[in-house]
């Protein structure tokens, strides 16, 4: 270091005495930017705000974008739409490729022979549904659902023999529209069918088809009995639609059979009186038969998919929710009957007159709180709900650091408990000695927090007051136990002039109570909700049992976000 | 809050305890980086900084030596590397004859004030002024200043020898010092 005769020369004595004498205070910005980069807390509850608000964006747009259907789950998860069943290959459908189909449902006869030796009068039997009413695999599910159903299930069946609904392609509009289950059943109608089948059917005898028709229908049953056991979400609104729609054109239909029937009679008498031999009267037969069987099918979905469905599970009753609440925090400090010398064992430090909140300087910070609860609707406006949330409260307190004299000033206090030896330099008071005559020497003002993390099961209710289904605005309270897991904040001394940490003298079990009123919107499946709440503390945060004269319960306000899904 | 209890505190990162170290040694830190700084602002960016380097590397500072005076190595050797960053102080550096200060001719109370003395010190021009501090406030030998400031030690003392002279004058014209019949007298002089 120095050269040996550095203090020879008196000059450098003096200006290093003089220099050393100095001193400069620095700003409470320094310290905060020291203390910022030592401590990653801040940067923790940035992050799992941020990671909180991501995962509910996350969470919430994924239901919105890309909501969970039941049916469409369900079928990706089952593969009920097989290829096979779906199959555009003219080759295995047996029809020759005809772009105008391309919107066309084809429902196959069942033909008990195989793929390869099907009857020729077999491919005449297709039904081709032009615009069907009900989407590709909507039909397929209530198709495979209705069955397991009792009575004459519709021949249904592959073109390749496969028991299934066979749909040349998928069509662009999946969703019922009113209406078009007439235009297939005009275009089904005996006459149309009977032009379509004049040529053919005079190659071929009517009791061969009508074999075929009975193969067809015995293959079907065999079919549904396999198909048993599948589970139809009756209460999905998609499928309620759908089922709707079924009824009111199953209700119109019902009245249009009498009359194609009546025109099949007509029909087929016109046919009879027209051609004369054996093969025209077949072919008359054959149309019946398949015109029959046509409306079996139809009847079928009538009766049993759209009545005959199993009675759906209650629903609506229990959803899950998210909920995040940045909070300001507050306290109310009361108390402050100091213990008698006596009672603590050891000397105290003066009772201070007056409230005790009049000698802090005391400020709200922020805080957060997320959690999830479970919600069971019991009416329909009253809703009460239990679950797990996490508390991170705060509040700011100004103070003063000193040094010199005040420290060993300090260091004689004992503990409000008795049991402690206070060893701060933090006061709650500018420390000037007008004040407070043990004090002198310089002091710095210092900014304190007490944190507080906890973990609170909220029990209570919601209680819609107004609104509809989709725009609600309701009010909540509940009553929250909770657990303080730390134990490290400042606690104030007993003559409100120092801060100091005393572990033992905090309550670790608590109980809160929450009110809170907010609007809600339902969006799909997911009902948003924000509005205000406040959260006291309704015991010390100090143990009773303590000596310790000052209570301090806490309070928060804040902004409650929250959404809600159904539960399954 | 006894020396040892603060050291192990702040081993732990406790908050408490490190605001109590800074409160104890920030005033006389902060004077440090005054007199290298060029105004106040900067003192207190050098200070934040060297007071973040004293907590992060606690666990390095073995009780070998004073603990003031090691955190005080750490403050100091923040001050260079900020000043090493500043051309102008680099270039001052190589300067052998810095120009001459103005001076006001002020009278002075009797009693010399710590602050005027620092003041005066802030007048030097910085490559002055650092070497000044180093050598004659904060102890460094000329071969640990021409290490610090990448100079020859040739230079160091020269720029020393310098700086007092300077500062001799500046002290005198501001009547805060008598000029010495003696040297013994300097003291005298300005009890």
């Amino acid at each position: 270091m120095k050269e040996s005769n550095f203090y020879s020369d008196e000059f450098e004595q003096l200006i290093r005495e003089k220099t050393e004498q100095y001193k400069l205070y620095p700003s409470e910005n320094v310290w905060k930017g020291v203390h910022n980069s030592l401590h990653t807390k801040r940067k923790w509850f940035i992050g799992s705000m941020a990671f909180l608000v991501t995962g509910i964006l996350f969470f919430s747009g994924k239901e919105l974008l890309a909501p969970s259907h039941p049916l469409s789950r369900k079928l990706a998860a089952a593969g009920t739409v097989s290829t096979d069943s779906f199959s555009n290959d003219p080759a295995r459908s047996g029809q020759p490729e005809d772009n105008s189909h391309a919107n066309f449902v084809r429902l196959h006869p069942v033909n008990s022979a195989s793929a390869s030796g099907r009857h020729p009068y077999a491919a005449d039997f297709a039904i081709t549904i032009s615009h069907p009413v009900v989407s590709q695999p909507d039909l397929s599910e209530l198709l495979s659902h209705a069955v397991q159903l009792p009575g004459e299930a519709p021949s249904l069946i592959g073109s390749n023999g496969t028991p299934a609904v066979a749909m040349d392609k998928a069509p662009e509009n999946p969703h019922p529209e009113p209406g078009l289950l007439d235009s297939w059943l005009v275009r089904n109608a005996p006459e149309n069918q009977a032009a379509h089948r004049t040529a053919d059917a005079s190659r071929n005898n009517a009791e061969t088809l009508r074999e075929t028709t009975e193969n067809t229908r015995e293959t079907a049953e065999a079919v549904g009995s396999k198909e048993a056991g599948r589970d139809l979400d009756a209460d999905d609104p998609y499928l309620r639609g759908v089922i709707d729609n079924l009824s009111a054109r199953g209700t119109q239909r019902i009245h249009t059979d009498g009359e194609i029937a009546r025109n099949a009679s007509t029909h087929q008498g016109s046919v009879a009186g027209k051609i004369k031999d054996a093969e025209g009267a077949a072919k008359a037969a054959v149309d019946v038969i398949g015109e029959k069987s046509d409306l079996s099918s139809a009847n079928w979905l009538h009766d049993y998919a759209v009545y005959s469905l199993p009675p759906s599970p209650s629903r609506g009753r229990l959803f899950l929710q998210l909920i995040l609440a940045p909070t300001a925090n507050y306290r109310n400090l009361s108390g402050g009957m100091v213990a008698s010398s006596k009672q603590l064992g050891g000397p105290v430090a003066s009772v201070r007159p007056g409230d005790v909140q009049s000698w802090v300087d005391r400020a709200p910070a922020l805080g957060f709180e997320f959690g999830a609860n479970v919600l069971y609707r019991v009416t329909r406006n009253l809703t009460i709900k239990g679950g797990l949330q996490f508390d991170y409260s705060r509040y700011r307190m100004l103070a003063y650091t000193s040094s010199g004299q005040q420290q060993q000033q300090t260091a004689n206090y004992r503990s409000p408990l008795g049991n402690t030896i206070f060893m701060d330099s933090i006061n709650a008071q500018p420390p000037t000695p007008s004040q407070n005559p043990n004090i002198s020497g310089n002091s710095v003002q210092a900014t304190l927090y007490n944190d507080y993390y906890q973990l609170s099961a909220p029990l209570g209710f919601d209680l819609r007051v107004l609104g509809n289904e989709r725009l609600q605005f309701n009010i909540g309270a509940t009553l929250q136990p909770s657990y303080l897991l730390n134990t490290d904040s400042y606690v104030l001394s007993s003559d409100y002039t120092s801060y100091t940490k005393e572990p033992t003298a905090f309550r670790r079990w608590n109980l809160s109570a929450g009110v809170e009123a907010f609007l809600s919107y339902q969006t799909g499946p997911i009902r948003w909700q924000v509005g205000p709440e406040f959260r006291y503390q309704i015991f010390s945060t100090y143990l009773s049992s303590s000596p310790y004269p000052i209570s301090e319960n806490l309070k928060g306000y804040g902004i409650k976000i929250g959404i809600t899904k159904p539960l399954p | 809050m006894t020396e040892e209890a603060i050291l192990q505190g702040c081993l732990k990162n406790l908050a408490t305890a490190q605001r109590e170290l800074y409160n104890r040694y920030s005033p006389k830190m902060l004077a440090v980086c005054y007199r290298f700084a060029h105004n106040r602002e900067d003192a207190e960016d050098m200070l934040q900084e060297g007071f973040i380097k004293v907590f992060s590397q606690m666990h390095t500072f073995q009780n070998k030596g004073a603990f003031e005076g090691w955190i005080r190595r750490i403050i100091v050797h923040t001050c260079i590397n900020n000043l090493k960053k500043n051309k102008r102080f680099n270039e001052s550096l190589d300067i052998v004859h810095a120009h001459g200060v103005q001076v006001r001719e002020e009278s002075v109370p009797s009693i010399v004030q710590a602050k005027q003395i620092v003041e005066c010190i802030r007048i030097l021009p910085i490559g002055y002024r650092t070497v000044l501090n180093l050598y004659a406030i904060e102890g460094y030998s000329h071969k640990e200043i021409a290490d610090m400031l990448d100079i020859e030690e040739s230079t160091s003392r020269s720029q020393y020898t310098r700086a007092k002279q300077m500062l001799e004058d500046i002290l005198i014209k501001k009547k805060i010092l008598s000029k010495p019949r003696e040297k013994s007298e300097w003291l005298l002089a300005i009890r």
